[in-house]
């Protein structure tokens, strides 16, 4: 996993390209610490940027910008986890290797099927792939949208880049997007394709992009969908441990240390057990614990701990430590959100540690049926379409029910906000100064969802938490937060025939159980200690409202704010404001004028 | 919400003809277009059956809805959203009388008809004829396919657009087709042979394909070194009327009536022939043609139909005069000595057919 980023413009001068190039790269080297690379094609008006963090093949052949059979190049962040066999199929097609890297099989396979090769890659990436014959770049990201590819397209030409702050050194700065206040209040991160800038987009997942003479076209090469195969419950269990175990083994390759993030909880202490099966030695375990009792999960984290010989490395995150610190987990943070904390914590206890990749278990609560909402969903779609709804909406102040509000909004994005939703319209409304109608037609505007209503409804669920929460903020906090102490976070429940079949089962089979992820825990009930998967669920699992109420940082934040943020300050001292919504106000503060 | 489109079809992955082959691609075309202008899709199916889109690689199964042959549920839900929709494009004019409905309930609706061919310019009855005032544009397959609209129903020529079919980007790149071992033998082929294939249904119905010409062309050409290949579903009557046509011809050894072929053995058929033939008189376009020629395959078409537009006026194929055969064996016998010669200019049947292309046209339709 690395950083990448380009320019391609025949508007400016190659100089001031790769001036911007060198910047960005600069700005990007947490994300790629190991090297360096960039290349240039002055007749084109290209520059293409790497941040290198080297896993596979750590010598200097697998340096970036890669140049192969003198006519393709490519920018390339994340990992294939099916290269080998690729290479394999691909020699035996009369390829020849200089590297062990899964950047040449990428350029290969390219060479081979053309924009084809997307689909046969497994794996999280982004990359840009110049080809010098065609004069066409393509831009391509991973179906899951695992790894992020931001990209804006003017008439100057077109840039990209793995973060959106580096937009600002592009030789014509991109303008921000006076609306994206009003969509991390709602959402507490900006969905897709918002971004604060305007013009600035991302990639969508499964897409990529090509652009020649300055015309753009996105095409879709892969993407999953709901099916409905006929495995009975057992089948369904078996097959189930049977795809993590390879999924876990191939995100095991690397050249580099790598380990395993365990919080006590059923999916990272799976991970952790087949991790652990794969690996007889050398793996590393790092999870999180406080003093404060009722947050820790260090009586479950043991218990996992005692059934496998490992390398341990259990953390007591102090709440001076987090005070510290929290300026520059802002400062990391790339697009705006109001969680990922957690993550900037362990990456960084894993790079101290002298890892380089490390597993998580984003991707089961969502495929699975981990979260409320797939019990939720189906009242509050039945509330949506009632028609005395707007009505009895009308009436409702308070801030917990006015969240009822959401259900005005039609599809997905409506019962996203009601379940999920961070401020209620009229707050936002408040809160920034605007009138509530200005809050519902920005609201409106973005993102435009599917209809998929006719889904069961808690297939409807695991598409709202896949395509929203999970999308938009676990994976790119995963990704930025890991990505700032240069730690590649993997994602082995996204595996690509995993997540295939776990969206091929019927939702009698995947939900109907007693127990949340009930199909997960059957299928590993012998190997997981029972206590880890009954027990009571707890909350949240960090002691953020004490801490960030002890914080002079966050106080002097507030308090150097307007009338109203001082105010904000209060409630959230009596309890009146959760903690990650004080933190969206304290991020719209630093980044939009609007409480200066 | 703003912009909503829905596509509405009759098949589209429970049967194998050209236009669920258009239903297909411009469905993918619509949902790349959508995702990249954040407006909302719905492609639903009159007939397809239940999961039909289950795995399918053109677009995601959510945007997807199929009502199973329930023509009267269909057609309510259909009008019912196609009424709050702001567009909507019909992949056969037998919707014409959904779309019709939609704008009298919701008269700013926008309509699109998507004209194939022969289901359009033979659809004499005036009922029909009255409800094209409903739709605002039509999207011809061919410019052959815009004169006959006009022709047959008196449609303003401003309203029709001509968009051509287009090369699925799914097809495997020809340098990736590997001929089977056994293919050769499978259709006794000698070392030496020309092979001339055809790909069409065989109806007896239909018989405006021209492989009944092909036949007596190769029968005046009197040489045993050609193979003639003829694949497709096939009827009963057609096959046995077919077969004595052959047998009178003298031609058993020679013209192999190979029946269905899978989408997977297509490729490998394209790229083991000589010569591609199908001077048909009554083409909406021809997409064989196009996979034909994308092949590497020189091709003879008709110079009646749609298969102009496919061919580009004989620019990327040879054009004979369906029925005529005499030209056809000419055609057949230039081509046959000097195949390099009219091998087609792959780069101009990908800027004019391939996918790239097609989404731009469609781009600047929906405008």
């Amino acid at each position: 996993m690395c950083r990448i980023a380009g320019i391609l413009s025949q508007q400016h001068p190659l100089q001031a390209l790769q001036v911007s190039i060198t910047n960005i790269c600069a700005a990007l080297q947490h994300g790629g610490p190991d090297d360096e690379g960039i290349w240039s094609d002055e007749t084109a008006g290209l520059v293409l940027g790497h941040r290198r963090l080297s896993l596979l093949d750590l010598s200097s052949a697998g340096h970036q910008p890669m140049l192969y059979q003198d006519r393709y190049v490519i920018s390339f962040n994340g990992e294939i986890y099916n290269f080998q066999q690729l290479r394999s199929e691909l020699q035996q097609l009369g390829h020849q290797f200089r590297t062990q890297t899964d950047t040449e099989v990428i350029l290969a396979a390219y060479e081979q099927w053309g924009t084809q090769s997307f689909a046969r890659l497994e794996g999280m990436f982004a990359f840009a792939l110049w080809d010098k014959t065609d004069q066409t770049l393509l831009l391509v990201r991973d179906r899951s949208g695992i790894k992020p590819l931001y990209y804006i397209h003017t008439a100057d030409g077109i840039a990209f880049a793995s973060e959106t702050k580096v937009f600002q050194y592009l030789p014509q700065p991109p303008a921000n997007n006076p609306n994206w206040p009003v969509l991390m209040l709602a959402y507490g991160h900006l969905p897709e394709p918002v971004t604060t800038y305007q013009h600035v987009v991302p990639l969508p997942k499964g897409f990529f992009l090509r652009y020649q003479q300055g015309h753009i076209s996105l095409q879709s090469f892969g993407f999953y969908s709901f099916s409905s195969s006929e495995d009975t419950k057992a089948t369904a269990a078996q097959n189930i441990a049977a795809l993590l175990r390879t999924a876990v083994k191939n995100h095991l390759i690397a050249d580099a240390p790598i380990g395993v993030f365990l919080s006590g909880g059923i999916d990272s202490g799976i991970l952790f057990l087949l991790a652990a099966e794969q690996k007889k030695q050398g793996l590393n375990s790092l999870s999180l614990y406080f003093s404060e009792e009722k947050y820790s999960e260090k009586t479950y984290q043991d218990l996992l701990l005692q059934q496998v010989n490992c390398q341990r490395n259990q953390y007591k995150l102090e709440g001076n430590e987090f005070l510290e610190t929290l300026p520059k987990i802002l400062h990391d943070m790339d697009l705006p959100s109001c969680d990922g904390i957690n993550t900037w914590f362990i990456s960084k206890y894993a790079k101290e540690q002298g890892l380089k990749a490390v597993l998580s278990g984003i991707g089961a609560d969502e495929l699975l049926g981990g979260y409320p909402s797939f019990k939720r969903l189906k009242l509050a779609a039945l509330v949506q379409q009632s028609p005395n709804l707007a009505l009895g909406s009308k009436l409702i102040r308070g801030r917990k029910l006015s969240r009822l509000n959401y259900l005005q909004m039609e599809g997905i994005s409506g019962l996203y906000l009601f379940l999920r939703g961070h401020f209620a319209p009229t707050d936002i409304a408040h809160q920034l100064g605007a009138t509530e109608k200005e809050v519902w037609d920005i609201l409106q505007s973005a993102p435009v969802l599917p209809d998929i209503q006719r889904l069961h409804p808690q297939n409807q669920a695991s598409w709202m938490e896949t395509n929203l929460y999970m999308q938009n903020q676990l994976l790119r906090d995963a990704d930025v937060m890991s990505m700032a102490h240069g730690i590649e976070i993997r994602v082995p429940f996204l595996d690509h025939a995993f997540q295939s079949y776990c969206m091929s089962l019927g939702p009698a089979i995947k939900y109907d159980t007693a127990l949340p992820k009930g199909l997960l825990i059957e299928a590993f009930k012998k190997e997981l200690p029972e206590p880890v998967w009954n027990r009571p669920k707890m909350g949240f699992s960090f002691p953020f409202t004490e801490w960030f109420a002890e914080s002079s940082f966050v106080k002097e934040t507030m308090n150097e704010g307007s009338e109203l943020q001082q105010k904000n300050y209060q409630q959230f001292l009596t309890g009146d404001l959760h903690w990650s919504q004080l933190l969206s106000l304290m991020i719209i503060q630093q980044q939009h004028p609007v409480y200066a | 919400m703003r912009n909503h489109f829905l596509l509405l079809t009759l098949n589209i992955f429970s049967a194998t003809g050209g236009i669920e082959k258009v239903c297909r691609v411009a469905g993918k075309a619509l949902f790349e277009k959508m995702t990249l202008d954040q407006q909302r899709l719905m492609i639903w199916s009159m007939h397809d059956k239940a999961e039909a889109a289950e795995n399918n690689t053109y677009f995601p199964a959510e945007l997807y809805r199929t009502f199973r042959g329930n023509k009267a549920a269909f057609v309510k839900a259909a009008v019912a959203q196609g009424a709050k929709s702001d567009t909507v494009i019909l992949s056969h004019i037998n919707l014409l009388m959904v779309a019709w409905m939609i704008k009298k309930i919701a008269p700013r609706t926008r309509i699109i008809l998507m004209a194939h061919g022969i289901e359009i310019w033979n659809h004499a009855n005036s009922v029909k004829s009255n409800m094209f005032r409903c739709v605002n544009n039509f999207w011809a397959v061919s410019e052959y396919t815009r004169q006959r609209i006009i022709a047959s129903h008196g449609v303003a020529p401003e309203k029709i657009s001509v968009l051509n079919n287009c090369l699925d980007p799914n097809l495997p790149l020809p340098k990736n087709i590997l001929i089977p071992h056994g293919l050769h033998q499978r259709y006794g082929i000698n070392e030496g042979d020309k092979i001339v294939f055809t790909l069409t249904r065989l109806s007896s119905k239909e018989r405006y394909k021209g492989y009944d010409k092909v036949i007596a062309a190769l029968k005046a050409m009197q040489r045993t070194d050609i193979k003639y290949i003829i694949a497709g579903k096939a009827d009963a009557q057609e096959t046995a009327l077919i077969q004595e046509e052959i047998r009178q011809a003298g031609l058993q050894n020679q013209v192999i009536l190979a029946g269905f072929l899978p989408d997977e053995e297509l490729a490998a058929h394209f790229m083991m022939s000589d010569l591609y033939i199908m001077p048909s008189s009554k083409e909406g376009f021809g997409i064989v043609f196009i996979e034909a020629m994308y092949y590497g395959l020189p091709v003879i078409g008709g110079n009646a139909d749609g298969t102009m537009d496919a061919l580009l006026h004989g620019k990327l194929g040879t054009v004979v005069t369906p029925g005529n055969v005499n030209e056809i064996k000419d055609a057949m016998e230039s081509l046959l000595s000097n195949r390099e010669k009219y091998v087609p200019d792959h780069d101009s049947l990908m800027n004019h057919f391939g996918y790239e292309s097609y989404k731009s046209k469609l781009e600047v339709l929906l405008h």
